[in-house]
């Protein structure tokens, strides 16, 4: 990116779209541990890269992204001690502090939506230190709610009980005119809990990591929605004949032109198609019920899709199946460029349930 | 169902000098022309490809496999399916082999009987399996390619055992009857025979005339494009084509480098096929007219041009050498665009031949396509000796 004098859309062939810089990749395990005084480590194909608020604002400004987050230290779950906490948070607000000072002498990012990130795990306490670390100044159009879980399938398992507290608490103490996401891999149920809790921007990781598993997304996006299965697992025998499209009514490439049977055939012989179709369904499928989130809002429905999800869900014996998928899988399967990475899935594909 | 013939073969243009043709071949999908590439999508998919992708970039017809389809998704679902095109979706021509090669080449256990190729089955449970010329063809039906091809019997193209080499020639003329008698689809299927012979000009001649004798739309040169010299290859398609009737289609198997396309081009070949440009892009190669660049090389992590600037495939158009260096490594997604350019660059190759040949300029492509190979002049000697058997003298 050095001698490409254009921006990471550009270079990714995707300058039509927004392009968001995360940190880490929603979708890939992030490995907990390995910090080292005032950096962070980032896991790439080449291997543990440290990074530092000065080293990453480079790379921001090389990228010249139409939004990205301040470097900050997630590396907090539910079952982090107290002691990481405390760094996590304190690491953030320096971050934070240099990312703003280094932001302002720079060209590259000049127009870019800047994003804080409150991290403190789980630790209510450590939130509001964060908090108060890094709001004081009116300078960035949102925050991320960062530090909840270290990325990866395993998202898909957190329950909306075990977050809330910690989502509540944090959308009750930021400014209520900024920009508020979560990333992750949520399972649409929780979804629809975060939207109500007051979260604005999520990520397609979800539909990344449902491909994966050479699964189609079919759960109900619309309270006039028919029930059907929450997803289809393309891999199951029964479908090698099953000449019907993956969702009847779905308007996506793969439902008006190629079969469940084919799908099939693809992922059991192994053939990159598969999951090509795969993903354009499933992300097709996620921008509906996106748009459709959008529209409950609208008209005050939200609750009614929310139940209707849950309902479908709860009662869909192959999500069991799905979730046994997950827990065998694991977690950390390839390391990627996590950064570019990040921006040439996100910048399509981020989805804001509220324009804001 | 059309009672025209499923394969009409029009010429339209013939070099004065050489013996290359320009032709429209009419087939149930889509009308062809050639001389024609067909790029190989072994299990009814190319490379991951969308055949959407496909028509854009201006394919006509892509080879299946039999014997992978056959295994999956199977002849049960294909013929529920209503056939690998509909299976698919993909509307324009398909050619399908017989099966046979893959066999032998695949499984080192197969054996070769008059009844067919067979193989023990690696799970010990079930008992062997036998390929026929009957088998091949059933399969084949319900694929329902626009051509398919006769079984035949596959000797290393170089062996030396005269004796094993005629049993096949002759074997390959007895299946190839096989095959004709087992053929239900004779109203919008081909079957092309193979010829065969290996190396032996008298084996060749010999099998190229019986296979005359039979009601077909085209011919097959087979045997070819297994290790033998490029002395012997070209030798051999030009003996082929001499015998073969100037009003059918000539395919010549296995054949896909940019060079060996242009001289059997003037040899008088209408069609070939080979792995060659897709696989090589599964390991980071992108064609040019001069060869071939490995993306992976650090030389291009900086290099911000495209992979070749006269290409108008969607992968030159949106992206650098550079990003392409930095995916080829990692990610299923450079395999897909360099697939892309890598099929747009085989496509237009055979039109700026087929045009040449239309404009009367083939000669002179020829010689700009060699001088820009070999900008030394250094050509190798079977392309210098090839070309001069059919009026070009390479100087
Ligand atoms: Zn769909
Ligand atoms: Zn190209």
């Amino acid at each position: 990116m050095t001698v490409y004098k254009g921006t990471i859309a550009e270079f990714v062939g995707m300058k039509e779209c927004i392009s968001c810089l995360t940190v880490q990749d929603p979708a890939d395990y992030t490995l907990p541990g390995h910090h080292i005084q005032d950096c962070i480590p980032l896991w790439t194909r080449h291997g543990k890269v440290m990074i530092n608020a000065k080293s990453y604002m480079t790379l921001v400004d090389l990228f010249k992204p139409d939004m990205y987050y301040l470097l900050s230290d997630g590396d907090t779950n539910i079952a982090s001690p107290a002691k990481r906490i405390k760094k996590a948070v304190q690491n953030t607000i320096k971050y934070h502090n240099e990312c703003v000072d280094i932001h302002k002498n720079l060209n590259g990012v000049k127009n870019s939506f800047v994003m804080g990130a409150i991290a403190g795990g789980y630790d209510l306490n450590a939130r509001k230190q964060c908090i108060e670390g890094v709001c004081q100044k009116d300078f960035v159009g949102g925050y991320l709610i960062d530090g909840l879980h270290n990325n990866g399938p395993e998202v898909e398992l957190l329950q909306i009980g075990e977050i809330s507290p910690v989502v509540e608490f944090v959308v009750n103490h930021i400014e209520p005119t900024k920009l508020r996401s979560i990333h992750g891999c949520w399972n649409p149920v929780v979804v629809l809990k975060l939207v109500q809790l007051g979260i604005d921007l999520f990520d397609t990781s979800y539909c990344y990591i449902v491909t994966e598993r050479s699964c189609a997304l079919t759960f109900v996006t619309d309270i006039d929605d028919k029930e059907e299965m929450f997803e289809l697992n393309l891999r199951q025998p029964h479908f090698a004949e099953d000449f019907t499209p993956i969702l009847t009514g779905c308007t996506c490439l793969t439902c008006s032109k190629y079969s469940r049977a084919y799908i099939h055939h693809l992922v059991t012989v192994q053939e990159l198609l598969g999951p090509v179709l795969l993903t354009i369904h499933n992300v097709h499928h996620y921008m509906t019920f996106f748009n459709n989130i959008r529209k409950c809002i609208g008209n005050g429905t939200l609750n009614l899709l929310e139940e209707k999800v849950t309902k479908q869900f709860c009662t869909s014996e192959n999500v069991v199946d799905s979730e046994k998928d997950v827990l065998l899988t694991d977690g950390h399967t390839e390391s990627t460029e996590l950064i570019e990475n990040d921006t040439y899935r996100n910048n399509e594909n981020s989805s804001v349930p509220i324009s804001s | 169902m059309s009672l025209r013939t499923p394969l009409v073969f029009n010429i339209l243009a013939e070099c004065g000098t050489t013996k290359a043709r320009a032709s429209k071949m009419i087939l149930p999908h889509r009308e062809i022309d050639t001389p024609v590439f067909m790029p190989v999508g072994t299990q009814g998919t190319l490379k991951g490809l969308l055949t959407e992708q496909l028509d854009n970039l201006g394919l006509q017809i892509m080879l299946a496999n039999t014997y992978h389809l056959g295994i999956k998704p199977g002849v049960e679902v294909l013929k529920k399916a209503g056939g690998l095109h509909k299976f698919m979706n993909w509307n324009g021509a398909l050619l399908t082999d017989s099966g046979g090669f893959q066999m032998v080449s695949l499984l080192k256990l197969a054996e070769i009987t008059e009844q067919g190729v067979k193989f023990g089955s690696l799970n010990e449970n079930k008992s062997e399996i036998v390929l026929t010329p009957e088998h091949s063809i059933e399969i084949q039906n319900a694929i329902g390619a626009d051509i398919i091809m006769q079984l035949d019997d596959v000797v290393k193209t170089t062996s030396l055992d005269y004796i094993r080499i005629e049993e096949a020639m002759y074997r390959t003329t007895r299946w190839l009857d096989r095959c004709l008698q087992a053929h239900k689809r004779s109203n919008d299927q081909n079957i092309f025979p193979i010829v065969q012979g290996t190396l032996n000009r008298e084996l060749r001649t010999t099998s190229a005339k019986a296979h005359m004798d039979r009601d077909v739309r085209g011919f097959a040169i087979g045997g070819l494009s297994g290790g033998e010299s490029k002395d012997d290859f070209w030798k051999m398609v030009h003996l082929s084509t001499d015998i073969l009737p100037k009003d059918k289609p000539r395919y010549l198997m296995g054949v896909g480098f940019a060079v060996d396309l242009v001289v059997c081009s003037a040899l008088g070949v209408d069609m070939y096929d080979c792995v060659f440009p897709t696989r090589t892009a599964r390991f980071g190669c992108a064609l040019v007219m001069k060869g071939q660049l490995n993306l992976k090389q650090k030389v291009y992590k900086t290099d911000l041009n495209p992979i070749d600037k006269d290409c108008d495939c969607s992968t030159c158009k949106t992206y650098t050498r550079a990003y392409l260096h930095h995916i080829a490594t990692i990610h299923t997604i450079s395999c897909h665009l360099l697939t892309v350019h890598n099929v747009a660059f085989q496509l237009r190759l055979m039109k700026n031949i087929h045009e040449s040949i239309k404009e009367n300029k083939f000669v002179k492509f020829v010689e700009n396509f060699m001088a820009n190979l070999h900008p030394d002049k250094d050509y190798p000697s079977w392309v210098v000796d090839a070309l001069e058997t059919v009026g070009i003298e390479l100087k």
